[in-house]
This record gives structure tokens, sequence and C-alpha cells, in this order.
């Protein structure tokens, strides 16, 4: 249908549409035309994906020089490449509406591991090793080597692309990740350079936060895109820990010793350079007299996107004296590395600021704080000079020098954090320098400082004024949407007793308690044998859940379990859990039905659907806080306190609940969907906890399934799921949460969508 | 002694039966018992009759040993000697258990098979009630050309049966209880021990390997639950245990399936995560630790644990459909086995575009897209339940024809002059009228309709089945022919006294029960067309024969 958005017209592919994507799109537009940021909340399976689509293309289209370019961030692989899908969708509904062919260009860019097609480097399991592989074929000098000695192995498909891929633009088009593999067979070029090329005059590109938010790739990818772009992240509501895992660095021991290693390589390299090309290292030297100038100028002429691991000033800046030649700077590198090393061999914990830090170090050793900040520079000239071909080898000295930047460069946002050992195993040594950063906004920073608009959506973003706070950031809308159902058709209830009256929680003083574990293994027993097909069930820790298992086992529940239903338990090793996870479905599909025991926070929780009859139910056995005794934890609550006012219990809270939100979230993916919501947990009934659940699982709690014992539950499950089973068809929902054309064009509905927007 | 050559492999004195002393014989192909003093036997059961055996609790009073028959009779044998008696009853057990298994394997597979055609066919047993068990044809000739497809090993249209999958919680329902001194017992039935087999094919290798040579069934079955490998939680301690060797299997075994990775891209949590972190970056998160050493002996029982419901529920799982499709096993394996992760690319793309238009679908927001189906609505619906008419050859009448004649007809009308004298009287057209209306003489229904009225449901009832049962002679009468050989000619002559006797035995009564009722209609005169037909045809080729032979 084609719509009609405040004066836009908007094509969407599909006849009939959710008032709630109305008035999201709504919001969109808003966000759009005043160039500014946007927070916005909609329940998954609303279609969120395809609003957002339609309506920036179709922004794009009416306005080709406000908005050139659409970034779209997700976060796995496989969302990325549904987005790309839905995309297609709406391109070929274009087409067929408008009749002209598509001059839309989008593709999907991840990772070498996911588009590789050379036969040999593609055939390798880890991201890691493919990286590290195609970089010795492909990297500048090894290439510059093979005129010489024309034997050396070499990537055809990179060959090809280099010689012939650049001139001509890719046709316009959409490109999921198999596309291109295709594409770059058919032609004999190599899809992941191909890809990465085109991103800069793609109309649409598609991709993983980490080539925004990861300054090191960001550096690589996406230093010049375009600013007039409107940036999307997608499912982000996890998007500040994003941020502070691209910019933290964890030293062992083993990392320094690897890192001696690199340093002694490093050195043999440099000796023999020497005697065979001097010049080449003469030459080194002369470009860092000259400075950094050239990237300067780039970005002060706003040509690339801000690398927060490269801050202003080192740009500004020539090579301090005392690191420009690579002796002196190798010489450096083992000094900071001795430095490193006698800091490990501590006894007991030490925390301390990075300006601490660096007094320290100029006691200690007498390094300065300005030959720091360039080391991650000064590493970065001197490999390419010495034309290392494996980087991959290097990526322990390469760490190093990223922290000694880092710790240089920023003297707010970050703590440095020594253990000895683990704390649950205190006579092993252990040690770890832990660099953490604190603060998000620090990574996020340049891509709302460069780019005009960035919209955060996910389906659970609540409270939604937390999210400029820690990224820090000012959105010109937030808004949140419910869910608009022609029947209600999630079922939230709060388990907070057994049949015997005891409170169930897992906190820390009952977690231990048997009473608390039979109830909570009852609560499952019982919904096995009332709820058809598939039950998840997470659990607030994996250390947690096996104990539970555990006991569960000894008191014979599990057995009993088994009777009514087959029991899949994810573990800590990814591929038994995947084969766990296919299992389960299909243990679903077959009718046989079947309990997934899984753990928030993990990977299931975060990536996997529960669709339909995969999952009728989601139990939540305790309130998933996170693990309050580490000490990164405690710094970073102490720093939300000091700099945003964020006390550091409703930080907890907030993120205990977001994650609860996510897990129960799993099962409800559309209209047609339904499913239990089970918090077992008393604490959940408490205002605090259930304020920050998402407006669309609030609504549907009412008082008296707040404090339910376990048969109680039962009974309203039984009773939901018999409601539910009855056959509900496209004419249900018509007029309620489902409007023709006609039906969104009445004056009345478009009062009630307005409404609906304004009420956050 | 009926029979000398019997070799008797066991005999037990003072084993009363029915209250009555005697002695028990176990024979290489049967048990017999004869009561004391007289040389015949008076029970025998052939081994391949008997179902199972079972026996009375260690502490009751009477130590007894019962038979359980396929047929669901039973013989209860009392052992009552006072000294030996648990001894020989014991004896008597082993030896049995030893010796029925033999027996059931060949001889059950067919008897079940009867069995379970005739339960699932009701026509099938009506059959057999009427032709067999009134003794028209033996079970032999019954059975001879229906069991021919079982027999030959192709699946008989019945045998595709479902399969019924194993219970998740076989093993729980193995509950051990105290014997009251210090042990536990085990009490498993035939089902377990299939399901145990058929989840875990190792423990029914061990199996076949030890037992009886290395074990007898119960020292294997301790040994099962005692091990390691029933208990996985417990810590193992003795290598010697025979199914340490199972638990490396089943790690395989789940290592291989692992490694095979999983078929649908999205639930593969190994491509999830498009970059991840390098090694040293980000907030560790409880780091793995390198070395299992400093991880508790708790924790890693409770990961095995864990391991154990997963790899069991995998296994049940696999049990369940292990049969049901053997090609898309095939198939997985022939794309893992070439292991050339080229080759899985080229399978791969369909599956995940299939489920990642799954994933995108939004079935509400679509108009419904099934094709409009139109209700049949129709105006004469038995044209409709007839089915098409030949084609009769009849002029059709084009447009203008139809113009012409109505034209014609309303110039013949104007022309109309009644010829009065060749009028019918009123009262005569009244009563035509009357016999033509609905409820006159003239549309009175068709006889043929009331005869499902006229003959009451039983008897239908008893022709139906009569009608089966000739057919079914019938079709073994007729399937003779042409006859060539020797054994067809025997049989053919069978038949044909068959088919008398049947007409004797059984259409006559009928015919005479019909009369009796005073039924007016000839039910049966079809019957007996076909048997003349038969007989005709059999004395045709009789007097050829004796031609030929003169």
């Amino acid at each position: 249908m084609k719509l009609n958005i405040e004066g836009l017209l908007v094509y969407f592919p599909y006849d009939y549409i959710y008032p709630e994507q109305y008035s999201y799109m709504l919001e969109l537009k808003r966000t759009l035309d005043a160039k500014g940021h946007g927070v916005l909340e909609m329940p998954s399976g609303t279609g969120k994906t395809i609003s957002l689509l339609s309506l920036i293309v179709a922004y794009q289209r009416a306005f080709p020089l406000d908005v050139t370019k659409l970034i779209y961030c997700s976060r796995t692989v496989p969302e990325i490449e549904k987005v790309v899908e839905e995309l297609r969708k709406l391109m070929e509904f274009y087409a067929k509406e408008t009749g002209e062919a598509n001059n839309f260009l989008a593709l999907s860019l991840s990772s070498r591991k996911n588009l590789c097609i050379h036969p040999e480097v593609s055939s390798l399991r880890f991201g890691k090793e493919v990286d590290g592989k195609c970089h010795s074929l492909t990297a500048s000098y090894i290439r510059a080597q093979r005129h010489s000695n024309p034997n050396l192995p070499v990537c055809r498909f990179y060959e090809e692309f280099d010689a012939v891929g650049r001139q001509v633009p890719l046709p316009a088009g959409i490109y999921n990740l198999d596309d291109l593999k295709d594409f770059g067979r058919r032609k004999g070029w190599c899809p992941y350079y191909l890809a990465r090329y085109a991103i800069l005059h793609a109309n649409i590109v598609v991709y993983s936060y980490h080539y925004l938010l990861d300054p090191k790739i960001a550096d690589l990818v996406s230093k010049e895109l375009a600013k007039k772009s409107v940036v999307v992240f997608d499912e982000a509501h996890n998007i500040d820990n994003v941020c502070i895992d691209s910019m933290s660095v964890n030293i062992t021991r083993r990392t320094l010793d690897r890192c001696q290693n690199n340093v002694d390589t490093l050195q043999n390299t440099i000796h023999k350079i020497k005697e065979t090309d001097a010049a080449k290292l003469r030459e080194e030297y002369r470009r860092l007299v000259e400075g950094l100038k050239e990237a300067n100028v780039a970005r002060e002429t706003d040509i690339y996107l801000a690398n927060p691991v490269l801050p202003d000033e080192v740009l500004q800046e020539a090579v301090p004296g005392s690191i420009r030649t690579a002796e002196h700077f190798v010489g450096f590198l083992r000094r900071f590395l001795e430095y490193l090393k006698a800091r490990l061999r501590v006894q007991h914990v030490v925390q301390e600021s990075a300006p601490q830090f660096l007094k320290d170090i100029f006691d200690k050793v007498c390094i300065d704080r300005k030959p720091l900040r360039f080391c991650a520079e000064r590493l970065q000239s001197l490999l390419r000079t010495l034309e290392i071909a494996d980087i991959a080898d290097f990526s322990a000295v390469t760490l190093i020098s990223n922290f000694a930047t880092l710790v240089s460069t920023y003297s707010k946002g970050f703590t440095i954090i020594i253990e000895p050992f683990e704390d649950r195993t205190p006579t092993i040594a252990n040690p770890v320098l832990h660099f953490s950063c604190m603060d998000p906004s620090i990574a996020i920073k340049p891509v709302f400082q460069r780019f005009q608009s960035v919209v955060i959506t996910s389906g659970t973003l609540s409270p939604l004024d937390i999210y400029p706070r820690i990224l820090d950031f000012r959105p010109v809308t937030m808004a949140s949407f419910t869910m608009t159902l022609a029947r209600t058709c999630l079922c939230p209830l709060i388990v907070g007793r057994g049949n015997d009256q005891v409170a169930l929680s897992s906190k820390f003083e009952t977690r231990e308690d048997f009473a608390v574990i039979r109830n909570y293994g009852n609560l499952l027993l019982e919904m096995s044998a009332v709820v058809p097909d598939g039950i998840v069930a997470f659990f607030t820790s994996y250390v947690y859940m096996e104990n539970i298992v555990a006991s569960w086992y000894e008191q014979g529940i599990l057995e009993n379990i088994q009777k009514n239903k087959l029991i899949f338990i994810e573990t800590q090793d990814a591929a038994e859990t995947s084969m766990a996870l296919e299992k389960y479905q299909e243990a679903c599909e077959n009718g046989r039905g079947a309990i997934l025991l899984s753990v928030a926070r993990g990977k299931v929780s975060e990536g996997i659907d529960f669709v339909h009859h995969f999952g009728r139910a989601v139990i939540m056995f305790g309130v998933p806080y996170v693990y309050t005794q580490s000490r990164i934890l405690k710094a970073r609550l102490e720093y939300l306190r000091d700099q945003f006012q964020i006390r550091e219990n409703d930080f907890l809270t907030f993120d205990a609940m977001r994650h609860a939100a996510q897990c129960v979230g799993r099962a409800i993916r559309g209209k047609t969907d339904y499913g239990l919501m089970i918090f077992a947990d008393k604490r959940y009934a408490r205002s605090d906890k259930r304020g920050k659940l998402p407006r669309w699982i609030q609504e549907h709690i009412n008082d008296g399934s707040l404090n339910l014992t376990v048969d109680e539950a039962v009974q309203l499950s039984k009773h939901f799921l018999r409601q539910m089973a009855q056959p509900f068809r496209q004419e249900d929902q018509l007029g309620l949460s489902l409007l023709t054309l006609e039906q969104l064009q009445s004056e009345e509905m478009l009062q009630k969508i307005s409404q609906m927007a304004h009420q956050t | 002694m009926a029979s000398l050559s019997e070799e008797v492999l066991l005999v037990v004195k003072k084993v009363r039966q029915r209250k009555q002393d005697g002695t028990l014989y176990l024979m290489a192909e049967r048990i017999a018992w004869g009561p004391e003093g007289k040389d015949r036997f008076t029970v025998s059961h052939l081994y391949s009759d008997i179902r199972c055996q079972k026996i009375s609790p260690d502490g009751k009073a009477k130590i007894q040993l019962q038979l359980v028959l396929h047929t669901g009779d039973s013989t209860t044998f009392h052992f009552a000697n006072e000294s030996t008696a648990l001894k020989d009853r014991d004896a008597a057990k082993e030896l049995l258990q030893q010796l029925l298994p033999k027996f059931k394997k060949k001889a059950n597979k067919e008897l079940e098979e009867k069995n379970r055609m005739l339960q699932e066919d009701p026509v099938l047993f009506q059959l057999y009630k009427d032709l067999v068990v009134s003794q028209v044809i033996s079970a032999e000739e019954f059975w001879a050309n229906r069991l021919g497809g079982v027999n030959n090993g192709e699946p008989a249209p019945y045998n595709n049966k479902q399969e019924v999958g194993i219970s998740g919680a076989f093993l729980a329902d193995i509950r051990p209880q105290t014997d009251g001194c210090n042990g536990l017992r085990y009490n498993l039935t035939a089902d377990i021990i299939e399901s145990i087999f058929r989840t875990y094919p190792a423990v029914k290798q061990k199996y076949s390997e030890n037992v009886p040579h290395n074990l007898t069934e119960k020292e294997f079955w301790t040994r099962f639950f005692q091990s390691h490998y029933f208990h996985r939680d417990r810590i193992n301690t003795g290598s010697q245990d025979i199914f340490s060797e199972c638990a490396k299997q089943d790690e395989k075994g789940l290592k291989s399936l692992v490694t095979q990775g999983v078929k649908n891209p999205l639930v593969d949590l190994l491509s999830l995560e498009d970059k991840t972190l390098d090694e040293g970056y980000g907030i560790s998160k409880a780091l793995p630790s390198t070395s299992n050493a400093n991880k508790s002996v708790k924790e890693s029982s409770n990961s095995a644990i864990i391991k154990r419901f997963n790899h069991h529920s995998a296994m049940v799982l696999a049990a369940g459909s292990r049969k049901g499709d053997p090609p898309t096993d095939q198939a997985s394996e022939t794309s893992s086995t070439d292991g050339n992760s080229r080759d899985s690319d080229f399978f791969q793309p369909p599956l995940k575009k299939v489920k990642l238009q799954e994933a995108i679908e939004y079935e509400d927001l679509q108009r419904e897209n099934t094709p409009k189906t139109v209700a049949l609505n129709l105006k004469k619906s038995d044209r409709y339940a007839h089915g098409p008419v030949p084609l009769q050859s009849q002029q059709y009448t084009t447009s203008q024809d139809i113009i012409n004649s109505v034209s014609y007809i309303q110039q013949e009308m104007t022309n109309y002059k009644p010829n009065l004298t060749r009028v019918l009287s009123s009262t005569t057209a009244t009563s035509a009228i009357a016999a033509l209306s609905p409820g006159g003489v003239l549309m009175q229904p068709v006889g043929q309709q009331s005869i499902n009225q006229m003959v009451p449901t039983d008897i239908q009832g008893e022709l139906k089945h009569l009608y089966i049962a000739a057919g079914e002679l019938l079709r073994h009468f007729w399937s003779c022919f042409p006859v060539n050989t020797p054994f067809l000619e025997e049989k053919v002559t069978k038949m044909k006294t068959n088919l008398e006797r049947f007409q004797m035995t059984k259409l006559r009564p009928f015919q005479e029960k019909v009369q009796r009722q005073y039924l007016s209609t000839n039910l049966t005169g079809h019957l007996e067309d076909m048997f003349q037909k038969a007989y005709s045809k059999f004395h045709i080729w009789q007097t050829r024969r004796m031609m030929r032979k003169t």
C-alpha cells in the first residue's frame, strides 16, 4: 500500500499495516526532518525493520540530497541477512508499483569468514584464521614481492578485483552475503574487498555494530562514509556493552609472554633489514618527522570518521623523537613491557586511575606520557615498514600498544584493576590487568558527532531515558510503542510462592535453599505437563543453572519432567549448544515437545528466537542481576553515580530487567504468536522492577497475577492456552490491530494513532 | 513316552500343578509336566508358544513359576520340594531364560504378524472366523497367500504402521527398590530393555558380545546399573568396567554430532557473531579457565550431568526418527563425508533462504494468498453425484433455432383450437393428475430402495459376511486356473469341496433362516449364481481332464 506520512509518499510492501507501524514511521520521519537522533522502542514482531526501511528509503528518494545513505547496524549475522531480505521485498514492491527498474544499491558487509570464496582460505573454521591467511595473500608488500618472485601464492580473486573491480561500480541491486559471493564467483572478484569498496557509494549498507563502534575496525572500514547518512542501531538494548567492550583491554601473563616474542621478532627483523635495506628505515623516519599531517587534514575537512583511539591532538604533532627510530621504539616497547610484567607481580588487588598509572610509570621507568600516546600509531607504521606478513601473530604487541595509547589519552572514563588471582581460586596465581572502559559514550561519540541522524531502536529499551544518559547524547525524539492486540496473546505471570508458601527468589541468601530449588522444579514440572510443544527456561547464571540442574537430578525432578518432554541444556560450548538447540527444535517440530534450559545473558538469550511452537512458554527463574562482586562492575557503578547521577541500584535493576525482558520477549515474535511469560521470583512484583519492563509487557500484568503460587499459575496458564488454541483469523484482527488503507485514513483512527505516539 | 528321541535337558521332581504332584521336564523344544506315577504329559507347551515366564517374589511362602502363553492362558507350577524348591525353581527359570529367546525370535515373528494382521483388520478377522474357526478351510490354507508378502520381506500394505517412539523417561521408570538388606532391585521389562538398546546402540553391542558367553543376562544388567555409565555423574573409578567403552563411544558420537554442525543457520551459535573481539579486548566475562584442573569435582560432575541429558535427549529423538527417514540420514551423511566446505556451501543456501524467508514473514500483514475457493452451488445434486453422463447424440440448438421455435409455438398457440370431442372427462383427468402427483400410485418409490428397510440389519450383516467369505473362497478357487501343475490340480479339487462345504454349512442355513422370516426377495440368488459358475467351470475342467486322460 502507499502511505502518506506527513506529506511523504511511503511505499509499504504489504496490504495491511499495524497501527503502531504507522506511528513508528511518523516518529521516525520527525527525527529525520529534525536531523537529530532518536530513541524508539517497539515490540519485536510488530514489523519494526520493514517500517524503518520503508520510511528511510522513501525519504532517500524524496530528498536525495539530505539523506544520501542508510547505515543499518544489527547484531548478528542472521539478523543482518534478515534485514537485507526484507529490503529486497521492499525493493521488489517498488519495482512492481512504479514500474521502473530499481536504481538502489544496497549490500551487506560481513567479515571475511562469511564472504571469502578462496577455496583454501574459506575452508578455515575461525574468523581469525581466515583474516590472517587472507592478509598473508593480499597485503600490499606481499604482492610487491611477487613481482620479483612469481612463485609466491596468490589470491586470484583479489588480484582480479584489484585489476578491474574498482573501475566499474557494482550494478544497482540488493546484495545479501550469498549474492555477493555469487557475484564474486561469476566475475572472479573477491566479494569481501568488493563489498568494502562498494559501501562507499551504496545507498544502503547493512553490517554489524563493530564496523562502526569498534575503533580498530571502524578506522579501516567506515572511516570514509558520508556525513549525510542515517545510522540505525537495531536491537540496541545492549549497545553500551558493545561500546565498552570495544575499548577495554585485558592483559595476562600469557599476553606479555607472547608480546615478548613479538618484540624479539621485531628486533631481529630490524637487524636484518638494516643490513639489506637501510633506506627503507630512513624513509620511514622521514615520514614520521613529517607527522600525521595527512590524517589531520582529512579529519579537518570532515572526510573521516574520528577514531577515538587516535585523539585529535596526536594528529597535529609529529611522533616524538624518542621513539622515532625503529631501534629506539623497540627499546621503548621493551621497557614498557618490563614495567607491565613488574606490575603483574602483585600479591593483592590494585585499583588505580589512568593518571595514577602514568605517574607510576614515569617514576619507575621514566616513560613519558607523550611517547605512550603515539605507541599504537608508531607500531602500525613499523609493521608496515618491516613488511610483516602475518599481522595476526602480532596481536599481542598491538594490544599492548593500543593499551598504551588509550591509557595515556583518556584520564577519565577508564580504570585499571590488577587482580593477582581469580576470586574463586585464590590459590592459583593468574594475574590479570584489566584496563576497562566505564563510559560507553567514548566509543560512540564519533558516531553521534559525525552522522546527522542516529536512531537507536529495539524491542526492549525501557526505561527510555537511561540510554541518552549513559551514551551522552541529546535525542530529538524518544518514543515507546506498544503492541495493539486483538487478543491478549501474551500472558505475563509473576510466580512469587511455591505451593507450600515458600517465597521464590534467586537472591543470594536463599539461593542454596532446597525449598526454593524444589519449588522451582515443581513449577517447571507442572508447566511441562500443561504447555504444548516448547518451553524455554532461563536461569540467572551458568553456575546457578548447573547447581539447580544437579539438585533437580538428585531429587528426581528431571526424571519426572522427562516423562512429559525431552530436556536440552545450554552448555558453555557454543557448538554443543547449537546441536542441542537444533535437536530442541526438532523435538518441538515432531510433536514430542521439549524444554530448553538456558542462561540469561548467554548466547541463546541474545540471538535465538523461539517463534510459535518453539516457545509457548518462557520461564525466568530469578532476576538476572549481573555478578555484583566483580571489581570492574563496582568501578563502573561508581563512575555512573559520579558522572551521570545514576544510582547503583537503579542501574543494576535496569540491567537485570532489560535482560529479563530480552529473555521473555524471545517467545513472542508477532501478533499471531502467543506465549506465557513466567517470572519466577517474588521480587518482580515490586514496582521498581516491574516498572522497568517494557510497556508492552507491563500493561498486561494485572494486579491479580503479581504474587501467584505455582498452582495458581498453572490454572491461569491452562485457561490462557485454551483460549489461545482457538482459531485466530485475519478478520479478527482487522480494524483493531491490523488496518487496511481505508481504515488507516479514517479520522478516528488517525486520532487514535497520534495519541498512541504521544503517550510517552 | 511319546517321543523318545527328544533330549531332556532338565528334570525337576516334586512340582505341583493344579494341586497334583508331578514332574517337570524341560526338553529341547518344549516344556512338559506329568503327574506322578503316570507316563504321559498332561501339560506340554512348545517353547515357541510361551510368551514369558513369571516367578513368585522371593519372600513368598509358595515358590512358583508361571508360564504365560501367547494365547493368554497361563500355567502355574508350584515347586514343592521343601529343601531345594528355590534352587529347583531358579534352575528351571535360568534354563527357560536361555531357551525362550531362541524360539521367540523365529516363531513369534510369524505368529505376531498374523495376530497383528487380524487385530488391525476386522474384515480379515471376520473372514478368519468364518472360514477357519468353522473349519471350512485350514489355517495354513488361509494364511498361505496372505502372509506371502510378509515372508518375502517386502512390506505388506499393513506394515507401514507408525513406529512408536521411546518415552523420554524410560530410565526413570526403572525405579530401584530396596530389597530390605542393603541392596537395590531394578525391575526390567522387555520394553525397557528394548528402549535402552534402541537409545544406546553401544549397550546393545556390549550385550550381544557378552551375553551369554561371558555373563548371564542378570549379571549383565547388574553391572549395567552399577556402572559409571548409568550413573554418569559419579566419578569413574574402575577401568575394568565393560561400559567404560560405551561411555567413550557415546562421547565420540556426541563429538561427531557436534562437529557435524547444525543445518539451520539461524540456530548456529558459532556463526552468529559477525566479528568477535580479538583476544585481550573486552570486559572479561569470567574467562574460561584454560585448564580443567582447577575445576572442582562437583562442577565437573555437574557438567557431566548436563552433557548426559543433552545426549540422552538427542539419542531418544534419534531413536524415534532413525527408521522413519533413512533417506535424509543418507543425504546428511553424503554431505558430511566429503567434509569440504565448498560442497556444503552448495547445499546450504536453499535451506538458509527458506529459513530466512520464514523469519521475515508476516502472515497477517499479507492478504491471504490461498486461491479463493468458490462454494459449490449445485442445482441438480444427483447429476453431480452420478458423474458425467455419456454424451447422447442430440441436436444442439442455436439461439436462432430457439427464437424460431418460440415464434412457431406462439403461432401455433394463436391458432389453437380445442378438439372438444376427444377430450377426457374431468373425473378421469383429476384421477390421472392425482396418480402422477407425489404420493400418487404412479409416483411410488422404486422397489429396490425399500430393500434397505425390508431386510433387518442383522440379516444384512450376515449377508455381507457371507459375501466376503464366499468371495475369499472363490478367489482361492479361481486363482488355481489355469491348472498346470499337480499341486494346483490338488488345490482346485480341494477348493471345490471347500465351496460345497461352505454352501452346505453356511449358505443353506442362511437361506432357511431367510425363508423362515418370510422375506420374499431372493437375497442369495447372486451368491448361488457365483457358486454355480464355479462348479460349471470345475466340471468343464474335470471333463476335459478326463478326456485327456482317456
